[in-house]
């Protein structure tokens, strides 16, 4: 009560409500009631359940209006359950890596760890260059784009994906696609829902694809599955950890969950009554748990990073404000985190970036921000330079190394002596570069198997 | 520069002055291409003002903000409220979608917000085209190439705050690409590389749907720079796509 008030208080509430005057004690109960609740699984499944589009899908193909791209046995299925406890099939090989331009542009040690662990594991792959950004970034920002424009996008990268093989004689639906960015992947999903509810819109961007040459069989092409990186990367975890060469049982880890990853269309995230009690989303928090690190829970775990789409770039101040004050400062206080990890483009980057700023208004805030992939790929022994491309990162990521016992400076000294070679055009290769053009400009048969 | 008064008096009119005021025939056309998106009903079933969006909205914390308000005022169309709020509320939105994930009834304030952005496009609104003139980088670089992000963005001087860190290896940055172990990758103006026929491609998307329409609304700069990118580009690929008849004969 402050002085000027004179006891009076007004509530606004009306006439019915009456104050609680509860005991500190009885309201620290009521919040943990609350808190018991909020944020958890059940907020979510407490609701009425939504219907299963992949029902609308089934059925449309028996129509013969669309036609599925199915995850087959060649692609060495794996299963999970979903919020719901519904399952969904994660391919684990035969796969078309659908980048993510922010990850590309700006952290490209997320998906080169990738890949390299795909190496590890004989996963075959392809990363090619017939592929545009899913566009939602911009269009979420913006509002510049349409849900016809994001469907239309969204078909002709996956109907790529399904010919991709082609090229070097392989059946279509050969390689199955691998969504990198959690923004795509949200953002597929939604306009996977539209078009499988609305007919007008299939006439629409049917035209659009039919113009383009990317219908299959005359039809609309609707993968069976959209999977997230992230997914593969759980479903793998076991295996990634037989690979494990690092030991990173001290390291206490913070998870920070991308919204569109789990909140956007809540129905498909993966949940696991094994992690978090299965209160939280599964991926990222079970591969790291894999690896052995301790995943901190924090009271701000269910809170966005931050990114805002247009915020990063046009209104940073509130990008960096809650990056700092809802994240980060919360991980090091509550948890007393050693790292961050993420499962998004535009999550690593807000919270990677937005640390040293703080140091003007006195926040002085330091945590290393990293891949689910990149903590994996480390912890089996990547370089954290020629591989991890750690140095893109600006937090301080030379403190994570050390506390894993991982020398960072001579790692950096044979970095730099390494780029000597890139110069003479000898860096290395995750994969021969000739692979990277299907079609059009710049393509040339050759035969990978017979080399 | 914005005219002094209050945003009601500035956007909507003032009752008490001789101010024109929007016309309620635009007010109801602006409602109603709000309404026939066919997102409208998927995002908006009905609303008891728990509230429990806003408490959990990121962008209430910061700004004057509030996805109740807005469920409210497209629930009891209130069209002077949603006019309003169009001019510089829905801009402040974050897009995570934590609203939606926890609505009782399943609206999705976010959900609504882009489609109120998209119908504020529509209109040509001054309030959009100043909220989205800083954005520009992004739609040269998204509708001109496919990709949203390019290493050539990312310079110190454009992100000053981001610290001295862009990277922590003191070398040019077409060799640090270069040094990237993805071959799609060695690249400076994109994020990966991306061929020409899937820009060609990406161009048919984009005026097929509208986008180009929307980008003349509200920068026509942008859109005749752009429209001059797509001419070059697919002057490069019918040059190409001539080179392969050639050398078929």
């Amino acid at each position: 009560m402050s002085d000027s008030n004179c006891g009076e208080r007004l509530t606004g509430h009306g006439p019915e409500w009456n104050n609680a005057k509860l005991t500190p004690a009885e309201a620290r109960t009521a919040t943990s009631w609350v808190e018991a609740r909020v944020d958890k699984r059940s907020m979510l499944t407490s609701k009425d359940r939504v219907e299963d589009v992949r029902d609308i899908m089934w059925q449309l193909e028996k129509d013969g209006e669309i036609l599925v791209h199915r995850i087959k046995d060649e692609h060495r299925p794996r299963m999970v359950k979903t919020l719901f406890g519904w399952d969904k099939k994660i391919p684990t090989t035969q796969l078309w890596h659908h980048k993510s331009c922010g990850q590309c542009g700006n952290i490209p040690g997320y998906p080169t760890s990738l890949l390299w662990l795909q190496n590890r594991l004989g996963v075959e792959y392809l990363d090619e260059t017939d592929q545009t950004s899913c566009t939602a970034w911009n269009y979420h920002g913006s509002g510049i784009g349409n849900v016809e424009s994001l469907a239309a996008v969204f078909l002709r990268n996956f109907h790529q994906a399904y010919v991709s093989g082609k090229a070097r004689g392989l059946d279509a639906g050969h390689f199955y696609p691998l969504v990198h960015c959690g923004t795509s992947f949200g953002n597929y999903k939604e306009i996977r829902m539209f078009l499988l509810q609305s007919p007008k819109l299939r006439e629409r961007v049917k035209t659009i694809l039919g113009k383009l040459g990317r219908l299959a069989d005359g039809k609309l092409l609707i993968p069976e599955e959209i999977v997230h990186y992230s997914e593969w990367l759980h479903v793998m975890r076991k295996d990634i950890r037989a690979m494990r060469e690092v030991d990173v049982d001290h390291i206490r880890a913070t998870i920070h969950p991308a919204c569109h990853v789990y909140k956007m269309i809540p129905e498909d995230a993966i949940y696991d009554d094994d992690i978090l009690e299965g209160n939280r989303v599964a991926v990222s928090t079970g591969i790291v748990q894999e690896m052995g690190a301790q995943v901190i829970d924090y009271s701000t775990w269910y809170d966005c990073c931050g990114f805002g789409f247009r915020h990063i770039i046009s209104e940073r101040e509130f990008t960096r404000s809650f990056a700092i004050d809802r994240k980060i400062k919360v991980a090091l206080e509550e948890a007393k985190a050693d790292v961050m990890i993420g499962h998004d483009t535009g999550c690593i980057t807000t919270l990677d970036k937005n640390q040293w700023i703080g140091k003007a208004v006195g926040k002085e805030v330091s945590l290393p921000v990293v891949a689910d992939c990149q903590f994996a790929a480390l912890a089996c022994g990547a370089d954290p330079y020629k591989i991890v491309q750690l140095h893109w990162h600006a937090s301080a990521f030379e403190d994570l190394l050390t506390k894993m016992g991982i020398d960072w400076e001579k790692a950096k000294a044979k970095f730099e002596a390494y780029l000597e070679e890139v110069k003479a055009g000898k860096g290395e290769r995750l994969y021969d570069p000739r692979l990277r053009i299907t079609s059009g400009p710049g393509f040339k048969k050759f035969n990978a198997a017979a080399e | 520069m914005h005219a002094a008064g209050t945003r009601v008096q500035e956007f909507i009119g003032d009752p008490v002055s001789d101010a024109p005021a929007i016309g309620r025939g635009d007010l109801e056309e602006i409602f109603g291409d709000i309404q026939a998106d066919i997102r409208f009903d998927h995002e908006l079933n009905g609303c008891l003002n728990c509230g429990i969006c806003t408490a959990t909205c990121p962008a209430a914390h910061y700004y004057d903000f509030s996805p109740r308000e807005i469920v409210q005022l497209l629930w009891t169309e209130n069209l002077e409220g949603i006019y309003d709020a169009m001019q510089e509320k829905i801009w402040s939105c974050a897009q995570c979608y934590t609203c939606a994930a926890r609505c009782p009834f399943g609206n999705s304030p976010g959900g609504l917000v882009m489609i109120m952005r998209e119908v504020a496009i529509k209109h040509g609104m001054q309030s959009a085209k100043d909220v989205l003139r800083p954005f520009s980088r992004v739609m040269l670089k998204l509708i001109s190439t496919g990709n949203q992000l390019s290493p050539d963005m990312i310079k110190p001087d454009h992100f000053a705050d981001w610290g001295p860190n862009i990277s922590k290896i003191d070398a040019p940055l077409k060799l640090l690409r270069q040094a990237i172990p993805m071959p799609t990758l060695n690249t400076l103006e994109t994020a990966w590389e991306v061929n020409l026929k899937t820009s060609i491609e990406l161009y048919t998307i984009w005026e097929m749907t509208g986008v180009l329409t929307q980008l003349e609304t509200i920068d026509e700069n942008l859109f005749d720079v752009i429209s001059d990118i797509m001419d070059e580009k697919r002057e490069d690929y019918e040059d190409w796509l001539e080179d392969q008849e050639d050398d078929d004969d």
